[in-house]
């Protein structure tokens, strides 16, 4: 209160007075020049224990002698109103930390202050809240930082000031990214604008010019305010998972490379027997004299040739490894396509060859004509599937689903299906079971152009039942070879 | 001798240009040809008429050579017949496996493709024990030594491999 001011001293009927006293939802005491608690109420008394003809820091802090900077004496002198937080001794001798309000009480307004009276609260369990706040706020092993709403570094917890140093007052896209203006898709930015948390993957620079990758969450800090004025920005780092993720992807590119240079000689092998019969046969024509049998050679061989250069495209085209040349395109209109192309066929070999296209389907980044082979060599496995299955009805069908952020084509067929050992196989090397057709090579570029995508390849079988192979692609995923894709034409 | 009745061999391949390949080549020499191109076909064959020897091929879609062997050897009767397997994948993931259980507990002689008509034709009269020219004789014999020495060579250690390695380079 301030003092000084001529107030009109209403006189409240005595027992009002001490009612007030007591409710008052604080410990209140009166002191004296001398320290003597002179009038203090039932909370006090029930908090710091008896007091009666005993001195203020006898009862709160258990001591003999006045405190050092005792904060009452200072009031007594220039009759100024204080706040402040003192660590004390209660009733049952445990440690207690309160608040407390000091007001001088002048009898004459311009004369000196005759007593003052003290109002505590104990603040004991708010005071180790506090403290495990500001554990958990510096030893957490991420980097926490409050920035207000222009960006700047307000609060930094520990592990925040040894990555970064004390940088208070700097922005946070200079710290983590060394940029001059905001980061683009800003999550702070976000929660700023509607309360909410927001989650996203950051690329960031260091100090020495190293990528650095973090996942970053920010909270809105409202303080009882409806505009937020301060957001928390909790970044992990993941440098080392993502650099861990991309090596695998790696180790698995260079695995499919392997099993491919083991399957090439496996093709030839084959091609060589082709051309070993076809020659013998010609040979044998040729002995006999016999045109037909001669013919019968001939075409042996005319067929390795065709074999020969087909594995050779094919080999080449699948050796390339190259980022797919990503468009925004809807996947359905993609599946369509293959549609299109095989429903002559289909139904020729009476199959059933159907689309079920999820509407919800919305446009991703891929590679049309990737995306395009993958889907042409499972339909034209699943349309052999049937064709070499004793079934008299067989289906085939193309499905398309977006759910939880994952884009999938799916196609399933109802044919022969495959037994367990051949499904270990279908990946690995160049596996066909299309006789002399294929060259195997169908489903490792398959699975090489999923791969490319970030996605990955999925198959369920059962002997007798069919098979359905799916292809799953995450679209954060997707989203980041768009982005690369884009960076590099910019 | 008496001349033997004409034998019956059965040859199991998926690939249509090598089952021609093989039936030419026996039928050159004498055999009775019936073909097969999986599993299931070949069993059916041998119900209608049981063969003198199979030519069996291993990676095979509908039935793979080793689940026909399986069914084959069920039959008291079938059990005898001899099996000489011919394969592109002896050494591969898609037919190790299989040829090690064939050779193990039924036939021991293979031949991996791509393969001379010669030495195939020798092979198979050698297992069939009929009259022989030398040279098929040498073939067979070839074939034979090569088969034992390639299930060798999986089994034997490395220090035996280096001394075998350089007993055949001093040659």
């Amino acid at each position: 209160m301030p003092s000084g001011k001529t107030r009109q001293k209403r006189a409240l009927p005595p027992w009002v007075q001490y009612e007030l006293l007591q409710q008052v939802p604080f410990n209140v005491a009166i002191i004296d020049r001398d320290y003597n608690i002179i009038e203090a109420n039932d909370n006090f008394t029930e908090y710091f224990g008896k007091w009666r003809g005993k001195k203020c820091y006898q009862v709160y802090k258990k001591l003999d002698r006045p405190c050092d900077r005792c904060n009452s004496g200072l009031t007594f002198e220039d009759g100024q109103a204080r706040v402040s937080d003192e660590v004390g001794v209660d009733q049952h001798g445990r440690q207690a930390h309160y608040v407390v309000h000091i007001a001088p009480l002048k009898k004459n307004p311009d004369g000196p202050v005759d007593y003052v009276v003290e109002m505590s609260r104990d603040v004991t369990e708010t005071k180790s809240w506090q403290q495990e706040y500001q554990i958990l706020f510096d030893r957490v092993p991420c980097y926490i930082t409050v920035i207000d709403n222009d960006f700047r570094i307000v609060r930094a917890n520990e592990a925040f000031r040894e990555r970064f140093g004390d940088v208070r007052g700097e922005r946070c896209y200079e710290i983590y990214k060394r940029r001059k203006k905001k980061c683009p898709r800003c999550p702070a930015a976000k929660t700023f604008k509607d309360g909410k948390v927001h989650k996203s993957d950051q690329v960031g620079v260091s100090k020495t010019g190293a990528r650095t990758n973090y996942i970053v969450t920010t909270s809105p800090l409202a303080r009882g305010s409806e505009k937020i004025a301060h957001v928390i920005e909790i970044s992990t780092d993941i440098t080392e998972t993502k650099k861990l993720e991309e090596e695998i992807i790696e180790a698995e590119r260079l695995a499919a490379v392997g099993q491919t240079v083991a399957g090439l000689a496996h093709s030839i092998k084959n091609i060589l027997m082709g051309l070993e019969g076809g020659k013998y046969i010609v040979s044998l024509g040729l002995q006999k004299e016999d045109k037909e049998v001669i013919g019968q050679g001939w075409e042996i061989l005319e067929r390795n040739f065709e074999k020969t250069t087909t594995l050779v495209k094919d080999f080449l085209s699948f050796a390339k490894g190259r980022l797919p040349q990503a468009k925004m395109v809807n996947p359905n209109d993609l599946v369509m396509e293959i549609i299109n192309l095989y429903k002559v066929v289909a139904k020729k070999s009476g199959i059933d060859l159907r689309a079920e296209l999820d509407p919800k389907v919305k446009k991703a980044p891929l590679d049309p004509d990737g995306i395009h082979t993958c889907l042409t060599n499972l339909v034209s496995n699943a349309i052999d599937a049937c064709q070499m299955s004793e079934k008299k009805k067989c289906f085939v069908t193309i499905r398309t689903k977006d759910e939880r952020d994952v884009l999938s084509f799916e196609v399933t067929d109802s044919g022969g299906g495959m037994d367990y050992e051949i499904k270990k196989k279908i990946f690995t090397t160049f596996f066909t079971t299309k006789g002399g057709q294929g060259t195997g090579l169908g489903l490792l570029t398959t699975r090489k152009i999923v791969q490319e995508h970030g996605g990955k390849i999925i198959v369920r079988t059962k002997e007798g039942e069919g098979a359905r192979f799916k292809m799953e692609f995450p679209r954060k995923r997707l989203l980041a070879l768009y982005g690369k894709e884009k960076h590099n034409t910019a | 001798m008496a001349e033997s009745p004409q034998k019956t061999v059965l040859v199991v391949d998926d690939e249509e240009d090598v089952r021609k390949f093989l039936s030419m080549a026996l039928k050159e020499a004498g055999f009775n040809v019936v073909a097969a191109h999986d599993g299931f076909e070949a069993l059916d064959q041998v119900k209608k008429q049981k063969p003198d020897l199979i030519s069996l091929d291993l990676v095979m879609p509908k039935r793979s050579g080793v689940k026909f062997y399986r069914d084959l050897i069920k039959n008291k009767e079938w059990v005898k017949i001899p099996i000489i397997i011919v394969t592109g994948h002896a050494r591969d993931d898609l037919g190790k496996a299989d040829l090690k259980e064939l050779t193990m507990s039924g036939p021991g002689i293979y031949l991996e493709k791509p393969i001379k008509p010669s030495n195939y034709v020798a092979a198979i009269k050698h297992i069939l024990g009929m009259d022989t020219s030398v040279e098929e004789k040498e073939a067979a014999k070839k074939v034979e030594l090569q088969s034992e020495l390639k299930n060798l060579v999986d089994e034997v250690d490395t220090e035996t491999l280096i001394k075998i390695k350089e007993m055949m380079r001093k040659k």
